[in-house]
């Protein structure tokens, strides 16, 4: 993807972004700039992200974490005038790139989104199944009922709901349905889910529900989790970014990002020390 | 920038006013412990075993106090650290301060008997550097001072030179059976002094964790 040339002027304002990886890395984010319209939300972001791990991404509202989650999968580009500069490479590449499909890219990169958003008609077997059939897959009904309950059980809610596959999704708990909506993301195998505070809806006790799952689901999957909620940054996630705005109009920065102990232990940047220990004001 | 978080850094404060005050706390039993054992007082020497229930109290106040932050502030980043620090500082006053109860009783002990004049100035020697490690094992854990935490090390040499000397100097007691016994009762003493100094050093340990976020032995086991 090109460049513009208001990239330089921003690059004159800020130090290098930091990235981190030790393991195999499945997103390698570059030069990284989010737009709406001439308003420039994210700017410079240098990140990898590691393969089967869990990232949180912290910051205080407005700094662009949930902005750069949606450029993953190019939904940030969904919003009228939005647009992205920088590369963006899942297994090495650009997703950005004009010969590669968004529809493709959200198929390999899914999400679950802050409010449950299961299908309201639909039955818990259809929601699940759902995105098979929207991706046009050709499947028989006997594969498919390997898949559905295979997802369900991958979102632990096999055994709550295999007595009533064909009740409307609508009628779960909170908990329940967000889980359900884990099931439906990951019935199409993506290799990278991202979650925007999938939990902030919920109960305490589905919180907890979700970040156990996050915990298996990293098996499977590479996981880049957007929260406001600390605590759980620190107990769900391996790896943690920290976004900053330095005052209102400025766009957000990736501050700081290394492994989730370092960063609620021992920070390296100020910023982040003040943030992770609630003094940012 | 707003101020926040007030309730936590209230609760930090306290802990480390209490810190404070336990190690006065300490500097005082050593103080009487001292002193006793000089004047050969015994009576007190009770009163330094007795004191040590203020320490005590002092001592499971910050601790209650650190269990009820964790539980409810949820501390990170520098604010972990620094409970985490004076959670270790308060066991090792706590320690210090058992260490001038043993000297207290071994003070009792040995009411009576016939003392060397010139350990007993070594000990007050030894007692006066171990006080002065505790001030400064304390000033330097408010001041986050980390080349003064380190120059406890130094002060910790110097007691244990004077440790080993005791040694010899028992040795050249001669064949008395009660001097011997008091010679080796202040043995004793002596290692209870030196191992007041090693306290102070591990308390300057957790002024570097506390700043810099790793821990590491100021010197390593051979020392």
């Amino acid at each position: 993807m090109a460049t513009s040339a208001s990239r330089e002027q921003v690059e004159t304002q800020q130090t290098a972004t930091p990235t981190t990886a030790s393991g195999p890395t499945a997103i390698e984010v570059s030069e990284l700039n989010l737009y709406y319209g001439s308003f420039l939300a994210v700017a410079d972001v240098n990140m990898s992200i590691e393969r089967n791990k869990a990232t949180a991404l912290i910051g205080a509202s407005g700094c662009g974490k949930s902005t750069f989650l949606r450029s993953l999968n190019r939904m940030h580009e969904l919003v009228p005038g939005a647009r992205a500069e920088g590369t963006i490479a899942l297994d090495g590449e650009d997703v950005y790139s004009p010969t590669v499909d968004p529809v493709a890219v959200r198929r390999r990169v899914g999400m679950v989104f802050q409010a449950p958003n299961p299908f309201p008609t639909m039955s818990i077997y259809d929601n699940v199944a759902a995105g098979l059939k929207l991706n046009s897959r050709r499947i028989k009904k006997a594969d498919l009922d390997v898949i559905v309950e295979r997802s369900l059980r991958g979102a632990n809610l096999w055994d709550e709901v295999k007595d009533r596959l064909d009740k409307p999704g609508s009628g779960l708990s909170g908990g329940q349905q967000q889980r359900l909506c884990i099931a439906r993301a990951t019935a199409i195998e993506p290799e990278v889910l991202l979650m925007d505070e999938p939990a902030s809806a919920l109960d305490p006790i589905s919180t907890l529900a979700i970040e156990d799952l996050v915990q298996e689901l990293k098996r499977e999957y590479t996981i880049v989790i957007v929260t406001h909620n600390m605590q759980q940054a620190s107990r769900a996630s391996d790896i943690t970014g920290f976004f900053n705005i330095e005052a209102a109009g400025q766009p957000g920065r990736l501050v700081e990002m290394d492994t989730t102990e370092k960063i609620f232990t021992n920070p390296s940047n100020k910023a982040t020390e003040d943030y992770v220990s609630g003094r940012f004001g | 920038m707003l101020r926040l978080r007030v309730t936590l850094q209230e609760d930090l404060d306290l802990l480390e006013a209490s810190l404070q005050e336990e190690g006065e706390l300490v500097r005082r039993a050593l103080r009487g412990a001292l002193n006793a054992l000089e004047q050969q007082d015994a009576e007190l020497a009770d009163e330094v075993i007795a004191f040590d229930d203020q320490v005590d109290a002092c001592y499971f106040r910050i601790e209650t106090g650190i269990q009820s932050l964790l539980a409810r502030q949820a501390p990170a980043a520098v604010d972990l650290r620094l409970v985490l620090a004076i959670l270790h500082v308060n066991l090792h006053l706590e320690r210090m301060a058992d260490y001038c109860v043993t000297v207290a009783k071994l003070t009792k002990l040995v009411a009576g008997a016939p003392a060397d004049p010139t350990l007993v100035e070594a000990f007050e020697e030894m007692g006066s550097r171990a006080e002065e490690m505790i001030r400064v094992a304390l000033d330097s854990f408010a001041a986050r001072d980390v080349d003064r935490a380190e120059s406890l090390v130094e002060l910790d040499e110097l007691i244990d030179r004077a440790n080993r000397r005791a040694v010899k100097q028992v040795i050249a007691l001669g064949d008395d059976d009660e001097q011997r016994e008091w010679g080796l009762r202040m043995l004793l003493v002596s290692r209870c002094l030196e191992r007041i100094g090693d306290h102070a050093v591990d308390i300057g340990e957790q002024t570097a964790f506390l700043v810099t976020g790793e821990f590491r032995e100021f010197t390593d086991a051979s020392h």
